[in-house]
């Protein structure tokens, strides 16, 4: 059913601006220069929870060279919520450029632009803030008490996710065994290698263009023009590509920033800030206390679940209902669990604000889930893999709240094709005892697109050059997950076009069709989608235009390469002749634009399992070999698929073993530089196999879904379930931290 | 400011440099070398490497006015009368690049070693790597680009 005999889907095709990033000619935000450019500088705060009391930047501002400093007094107090993406969304709105309170240590008091970065620092310096400090929190439990000092409003819990399906405490009453755990997951760092970076300029007309690693262009563009009062035609996003973002990069941070110093000196103001800034003043993934309530058969069957959620949103509200939502959402799409309560709560804390991270929700939930049911398995005297598949949906599976399909979803795929690889392992010896050797697997789940949440929509724009060569104009924005480059493949897929003869223009507000930005899983799944049935349109036109050309009817019409030709009468016509016809006799152009929304969000899903190695007398863990089997409906791009399942067994592992965030007691990140926060190095990498269930989802291009988000998913409860098989204890906590007896 | 010379890309350069500026400053923001790229400042993540005098090392760590006339090599170096190096080639075949960030850090570490050892192991090659962070690949591809590249330089030169 999926072989559909194409030329370029599902080929393996490098990263379409490859050639650039090799010879370092890949212009990144930092890299770029423009004439008058002034560098800024933010003022941090050193405080968890203050008022500002008095702020004197007299001081700075008589510095030579320093051309603006912008604080909560001379700038917009308009407050907006980070992660907007509708114009008429309202979410809760409660950060703004600089407030008259820091609500965290890293909260931006003040910034800078100089002519050159070294006196921007010196000025930052030299601003006096003299702080009343407040009451502060550092943990989700103590900020949620009714008592406690709110971070905002008159409350520290920010919203309440409610999910129901079915009975569960009589599902629960029902059950032969109930078991109850509570899971912690912990703040971590994106690690994107590029810092977050921006740069802004004015025009005379007041026009605002914001230069930007930011993966919501046209969601910054709404932000950006609340903060200023300015129509959307004034503001302009552009996203140049990133070096990575992960969810890092989705929210707007330190446009604002920029945008508003710009404004104040009338020239260009670049900021980049370096990783201590990224890791303390961006974004986290939260933090969250996962406790699963679970009723089970005698047999395994699983009759309840009611998962109770809190997590840490940190000092803005951002991504704090939304990552929940998410949450909450994903639990439906992976067991016949007919009775399944979701309860959850972010909680304001003064704390780096949490945001989005690959995943969105889902690595929290199912690392709770996944080592509780290898727990409940154990208890149960039943194989993992059994439990499993009594349980997970079949294709034909449904969201137990509503009935609904999820899509072609195919989890017992992945896991039966993992244990068939699982045979290709060598044995693995324990050196005379010395090493504990444990295997474990998981599930993991995502979803696809914001269906669930909003309107999830992408509107893509060819146009075709007389040579019938064509560029792409995409509203989506390059991270290294190779988007452009699936939609080149459809394009040149459907207009029958070599790669090279295709071109984009991406990440621009101004030139590029709206759509949502590049993150809920919805690369594939809707922004190929358009660029799939803006090539039919292009396509559609072309043949139109041959039909008068040739007088032949329409219907009887191909493309090849180079040519337009009947099928019927062999008559035939280069491609080049039809663009000449369509712009010299009918005085036309071909552009055309294609829209595509979701009007379902199935599931994609991942099984895995690892096998490590643990040193006795240390506790310290290897993870020696490690199987990713990934229910994706389609490959579009083999070698893209398999980089971004690669790339997400290195960062699953950093979470399960080494990577936190770590928040002290006062309010202060301990872990804020690469020497403290350790990710994984090549060394440390897994023998690894990776594989696809390819079984077409009937709403996607292709018959694709989404991977990347979803490849993480399972990573650390793999590797947690395989440790505590290892060792024979029980792991609650991420990351890994037993040092051995 | 004190007037320095080096030799970048094979190329002589004559620069003024504040004793504090590293060499990473100086060849982005003097000599519009963006191909080196910052990523943490302190050495751990190894975007920023060049090959100096052989060697790949982090141009964040280095003053500039201690590497005076040296030789030091940027991934803009690397191609040659518009060919592109083995290594960048390898990484294009073999998916090794995906966001491209650590990708010019990866090349200098990977032809330092090249340089020094045509035929290394799979462990050498992780060794080699051992300071340079990918958040994108988990490093498989780019291990697999630096054996194909090896394997191509071989061939070449036994013949």
């Amino acid at each position: 059913m999926t072989d559909k005999g194409y030329a370029v889907i599902g080929e393996r095709v490098p990263i379409q601006d490859a050639v650039l990033k090799v010879t370092g000619q890949y212009k990144f935000t930092d890299d770029l220069k423009l004439p008058g450019m002034l560098y800024a500088q933010v003022l941090f705060s050193p405080v968890p929870h203050a008022r500002i009391k008095s702020i004197d930047t007299s001081a700075a501002e008589a510095l030579p060279g320093v051309r603006a400093v912008a604080t909560y007094k001379n700038s917009p107090r308009v407050r907006y919520n980070s992660t907007t993406r509708l114009y008429t969304q309202k979410w809760i709105e409660n950060e703004c450029i600089f407030d008259d309170t820091v609500r965290f240590i890293g909260d931006r008091v003040a910034a800078v632009a100089a002519d050159t970065l070294e006196i921007a620092k010196k000025a930052v310096r030299l601003i006096k803030v003299e702080y009343e400090e407040l009451p502060y929190y550092t943990d989700p439990l103590e900020a949620m008490a009714e008592d406690a000092y709110p971070i905002h409003g008159d409350s520290n819990i920010a919203g309440k996710i409610y999910q129901n399906a079915g009975d569960v405490e009589k599902g629960l009453a029902e059950a032969d065994y109930v078991f109850e755990d509570t899971y912690t997951t912990p703040a971590v760092h994106h690690g994107a290698i590029e810092t977050h970076a921006a740069i802004a300029y004015v025009d005379p007309r007041g026009k605002l263009t914001v230069i930007t690693a930011n993966q919501n262009t046209f969601g910054t563009r709404i932000v950006l023009a609340r903060i200023f009062g300015l129509p959307l035609s004034r503001i302009r996003v552009i996203n140049p590509g990133m070096g990575g973002a992960f969810g890092g990069k989705l929210e707007v941070t330190i446009e604002p920033v920029v945008a508003q110093l710009a404004r104040m000196t009338g020239r260009p103001v670049k900021l980049t800030y370096n990783r201590k800034e990224t890791m303390i003043s961006t974004r986290t993934r939260h933090a969250a206390i996962i406790t699963i309530k679970t009723g089970v058969k005698k047999d395994g069957t699983i009759v309840a679940q009611d998962i109770k959620v809190i997590t840490n949103t940190g000092a803005y509200a951002g991504s704090a209902m939304n990552v929940v939502g998410a949450m909450s959402g994903k639990v439906y799409k992976v067991y016949k669990i007919p009775n399944l309560r979701f309860t959850g709560y972010p909680v304001y804390t003064n704390t780096p604000s949490a945001g989005a991270m690959r995943g969105y929700g889902s690595p929290q939930v199912f690392f709770a889930q996944q080592c509780q049911l290898q727990k409940i398995a154990k208890a149960l005297n039943m194989d993992f893999a059994e439990l499993q598949l009594k349980n997970l949906v079949d294709p034909d599976g449904i969201d137990q709240r509503t009935g609904k399909s999820i899509g072609n979803p195919r989890p017992k795929d992945c896991l039966r094709r993992a244990l068939e690889l699982q045979r290709n392992w060598q044995p693995l010896s324990d050196e005379g005892g010395k090493y504990a050797i444990g295997v474990g697997m998981a599930l993991g789940c995502h979803g696809n697109s914001t269906f669930d949440a909003h309107l999830d929509k992408a509107s893509i724009i060819i146009k075709m050059n007389e040579d019938s060569s064509c560029i792409l104009f995409s509203g989506s924005h390059e991270m290294g997950q190779a988007t452009i480059t699936a939609q080149m493949q459809a394009v040149a897929e459907i207009l029958k076009l070599p790669l090279d003869m295709i071109d984009v223009v991406c990440g621009d507000t101004d030139l590029c069709g709206w759509t949502v930005g590049d993150f809920s899983s919805r690369g594939i799944y809707i922004s190929l989608y358009a660029a799939k049935k803006a090539a039919e349109a292009a396509r559609a036109a072309l043949l139109r235009a041959a039909a008068l050309l040739l007088e032949e009817d329409v219907n009887n019409l191909d493309l090849s390469e180079s040519h337009v030709y009947s099928r019927v009468s062999g008559k035939r016509v280069e491609r080049y002749r039809v663009m000449e016809y369509v712009q010299q006799v009918l005085k036309e152009e071909i552009i055309c634009t294609a829209s595509h929304h979701a009007t379902r969000a199935p599931g994609s899903y991942g099984f895995h399992i690892a096998r490590v190695r643990v040193e006795k007398s240390t506790g310290k863990v290897e993870v020696t070999d490690y199987i990713a089997v990934q229910d994706v409906g389609k490959v579009i791009n083999r070698l893209g698929a398999e980089g971004q399942v690669e790339g997400a067994v290195q960062m699953g592992i950093g979470y399960a073993l080494c990577e936190k965030l770590e928040v002290d007691a006062e309010g202060r990140v301990r872990s804020s530089s690469f020497r403290q926060y350790k990710m994984l190095r090549a060394a440390n990498m897994p023998k690894l196999q990776v594989d696809f269930v390819e079984e077409y989802e009937p709403t996607g291009p292709f018959g694709a879904k989404s991977l990347a988000e979803c490849a993480v998913v399972a990573v650390a409860p793999a590797v947690i379930n395989a440790i505590c098989n290892a060792l024979d204890i029980e792991i609650k906590d991420l990351p890994y931290s037993y040092r051995g007896q | 400011m004190e007037k320095i010379t080096l030799r970048v890309n094979s190329r002589d350069v004559e620069v003024l440099v504040e004793p504090s500026w590293t060499l990473l400053y100086v060849l982005r923001e003097v000599l519009d070398l963006t191909g080196v790229k910052p990523g943490c400042h302190t050495g751990d993540c190894g975007a920023c490497k060049v090959i100096i005098d052989g060697e790949a090392v982090n141009s964040c760590l280095v003053r500039a006015v201690h590497v005076q006339g040296k030789s030091i090599e940027t991934v803009e170096g690397l191609a040659q009368d518009g060919r592109l190096h083995p290594l960048q080639q390898a990484f294009i075949d073999c998916g090794a690049v995906q966001c491209g960030y650590c990708t010019p850090g990866m090349l200098m570490s990977a032809k330092s070693l090249l340089d020094k050892n045509p035929a290394p192991t799979e462990e050498e090659i992780k060794e080699a790597l051992g300071n340079n962070y990918c958040r994108c690949t988990g490093y498989y591809k780019i291990v697999e680009a630096i054996q194909l590249a090896a394997a191509r330089m071989r061939e070449v030169g036994a013949e």
